[in-house]
């Protein structure tokens, strides 16, 4: 059963106020892996970078936190003393705050993902109903990243197929004029058929958007209770 | 009753010469017109002409009079005309707008206001009736080019429009998915305008033929008159061009081997699955097959961007490889900069091999003030100013005219005779080969 795009957006952000707000470390553990679990209902190919980024923020945050941290007095480690930073040490109070922060992120990270995973952004800003050249300027944007990534991968696979090797930032800086080049005349060329499919009328209608089921109005009631147990008791 | 009335029109893009001179012709309701002619001839212009887009959108200087259904093109804007008239333009990546196929259908009757109850059912019988309904939730931007192409027309039928206007609309298909479209166009009922760089194609289903050269309307005929016209007139239309005549003679040395490579770009989602083949020197090899089915990546592997999970690739020599759309990949600020790139900015070699290519002319010109067809070439000579041993062209033909393949094809025999190899992977059927492999499979060898 999918939920329509604005409940599943409120429930998505519903879980990630409440991992933010939420003290215990249990608590935010709980939540991160049910919105594991969501992203999971994702296709395989799309969800890894993003799962990837999730976690690798979430561990980087508690890998790092710790040693810049100075926080207890129950020293699990003392390491160098090092220039700004002072002396490295880790306690059990500074991996706590750690672990909570590093699973905060990952939560955070992860209800991102789900609603870059699964929400249909098309449907989601329509269904706004204000600002609609706003709103199809951000479903445009969405759909930039992918051309983006296509044309600097096409490129790249250009000037080898010349035998010129594209090798570190140098190498790919030169691609870049022509990446924003090629991505403006792909821009003229949109809002050529975007005119010509009437784009910019009057009389515009919307589709319909599918009637909310009790499912959406209580994923929208399970959002506000989310954050209000975050704040209040997780 | 005529649908659209173009009478006597002259148009030029601003600051260009004119693009249309003196074109006059109706478009009856229900008949398919093929428009035929070379590259730069005006047929995209006359495209957009009848869309309302020239001048509107391009600006330029326009006389004359174009009509569509009954609203002067001067008076009425693309939009308003867009409930009459729907285009599907050449390049299916830069007409889509949102991130989910039906949005993207259902985009087009929300901007001419079509009742919201009428807008998802319209959406589903146009995607049906391109056999397309299992793309309806699937995002635009994970979909191949020809998925595109069908979406596009998909959100040009869901308009139900009094004149449809396809500018190459089966350039990114394979010879099956291309008749499946231009069936169903046929069986449409509305006026169709169909634009191609494949006439075999357009004539098998039109009633009635245009051919532009220069910007004039040199023929304005039924399909039989027409095929007349074309056969006395224009041979290379009729595929004339295509017979594969070319003196083959035992090939040399190999230039590169495969043996059973395989690629995949996702785990357990193969590209390409135990693929073999040779090209020796001397000889021009067509590797075919439909679309999806890994030429582009076995092309990739041949040259040596991409390393095969399985199998073995021998080279001999450099490789170079001509990208499919490569007007869009040029990086230099100059035509010749362009052209020298490949041989560390050796201005006499670039500007020899413009002069194969015909575009002596531009050497002092921004690659993109150029036309497309002229981008086209000027990245053939950039790949092939460094004389590869292995030459390899990933569909070369898209979006060119007959003539022009023609020429192609010759200058690539050439190449391949002053003993070197060319691979050219197409799903155009009738490209001039010594002989042609299917992927793994060799199926006929020309001798």
């Amino acid at each position: 059963m999918r939920l329509a795009p604005a409940p599943a957006t409120l429930l998505l952000a519903g879980a990630a106020s409440a991992a933010l707000l939420a003290r215990q470390l249990a608590s935010v553990a709980v939540l991160a892996v049910l919105l594991l679990a969501v992203c999971l209902r994702s296709e395989r190919r799309r969800r890894a970078p993003y799962l990837v980024g999730a976690l690798a923020s979430g561990i980087g945050v508690f890998l790092a936190s710790p040693l810049l941290a100075v926080e207890g007095a129950n020293a699990l480690w003392t390491g160098p003393t090092v220039p700004v930073l002072g002396r490295l040490d880790v306690t059990t109070e500074e991996l706590e705050v750690a672990a909570l922060n590093g699973l905060r992120l990952t939560a955070v990270a992860l209800a991102f993902s789900a609603y870059a995973l699964l929400v249909d952004h098309d449907r989601l800003v329509a269904a706004a109903r204000f600002a609609p050249r706003s709103a199809l300027a951000v479903a445009l944007a969405t759909r930039l990243v992918p051309s983006l990534e296509r044309d600097a991968a096409g490129l790249r696979d250009a000037v080898s197929g010349r035998g010129i090797a594209v090798r570190g930032a140098r190498g790919y800086a030169r691609l870049l004029s022509p990446l924003v080049a090629g991505s403006l005349e792909r821009a003229v060329n949109l809002a050529e058929a975007m005119e010509a499919r009437g784009f910019g009328r009057s009389d515009r209608t919307s589709a319909p958007a599918k009637p909310w089921r009790r499912a959406d109005r209580a994923a929208v009631v399970g959002a506000a209770a989310l954050a209000l147990a975050g704040a209040l008791w997780l | 009753m005529a649908v659209a009335r173009v009478d006597r029109l002259t148009y030029a893009y601003p600051g260009g010469p004119d693009a249309l001179r003196e074109v006059s012709l109706t478009l009856e309701a229900g008949e398919i017109v093929a428009l035929l002619g070379p590259s730069g001839s005006g047929k995209s212009t006359l495209v957009r002409s009848l869309a309302g887009l020239v001048p509107h959108f391009h600006g330029g200087r326009f006389a004359g009079r174009v009509e569509i259904a009954g609203l002067d093109t001067r008076r009425a804007r693309p939009a308003e005309l867009a409930g009459e008239v729907a285009t599907v333009f050449q390049d299916p990546e830069d007409q889509v707008v949102m991130a989910i196929v039906a949005n993207e259908i259902a985009f087009g009757l929300e901007n001419l206001g079509v009742a919201p109850r009428e807008i998802w059912p319209r959406v589903d019988e146009a995607l049906a009736a391109l056999e397309s309904l299992h793309l309806r939730d699937r995002r635009t931007a994970e979909l191949s080019a020809g998925e595109l192409q069908r979406i596009c027309l998909a959100g040009a039928l869901a308009v139900r429009p009094r004149l449809l206007l396809l500018d190459e609309p089966t350039s990114q298909l394979d010879a099956a998915t291309a008749e499946l479209l231009l069936a169903k166009v046929q069986r449409l009922g509305a006026t169709v305008v169909l634009c191609e760089q494949r006439p075999e194609r357009a004539l098998a289903v039109c009633d009635r033929v245009l051919f532009l050269e220069q910007g004039r309307l040199l023929l304005d005929a039924p399909r039989a008159e027409a095929r007349d016209w074309l056969a006395e007139n224009r041979p290379c239309y009729l595929g004339a061009g295509d017979a594969r005549n070319r003196l083959f003679l035992a090939p040399g040395p190999l230039v590169v081997r495969a043996e059973a490579v395989s690629f995949a770009y996702r785990p357990g989602v193969p590209a390409l699955d135990g693929a073999s083949i040779a090209v020796h020197r001397g000889e021009v090899v067509a590797l075919q097959g439909p679309n999806g089915i890994g030429k582009t990546t076995l092309a990739k592997i041949l040259v040596g961007l991409l390393e095969p999970s399985a199998g073995l690739v021998e080279r001999d020599g450099r490789a170079g490889l001509l990208l499919q759309d490569p007007g869009r990949y040029l990086v230099r600020e100059r035509v010749v900069d362009e052209a020298a790139l490949a041989v560390g900015g050796d201005e006499a070699r670039a500007l020899a091999a413009l002069a194969r290519v015909g575009l002596t002319w531009a050497a002092e010109r921004h690659p993109r003030d150029l036309s497309s067809g002229e981008r086209e070439r000027l990245a053939l000579a950039a790949v092939a100013v460094a004389e590869p041993d292995l030459l390899i062209l990933d569909e070369p033909t898209r979006g060119v005219d007959p003539d022009r393949k023609a020429e192609l094809a010759a200058w690539l025999a050439e190449y391949a005779a002053a003993g070197r190899g060319v691979l050219v992977a197409t799903h155009d059927g009738t490209f001039p080969a010594d002989r042609s492999v299917a992927l793994g499979e060799e199926v006929r060898v020309v001798a």
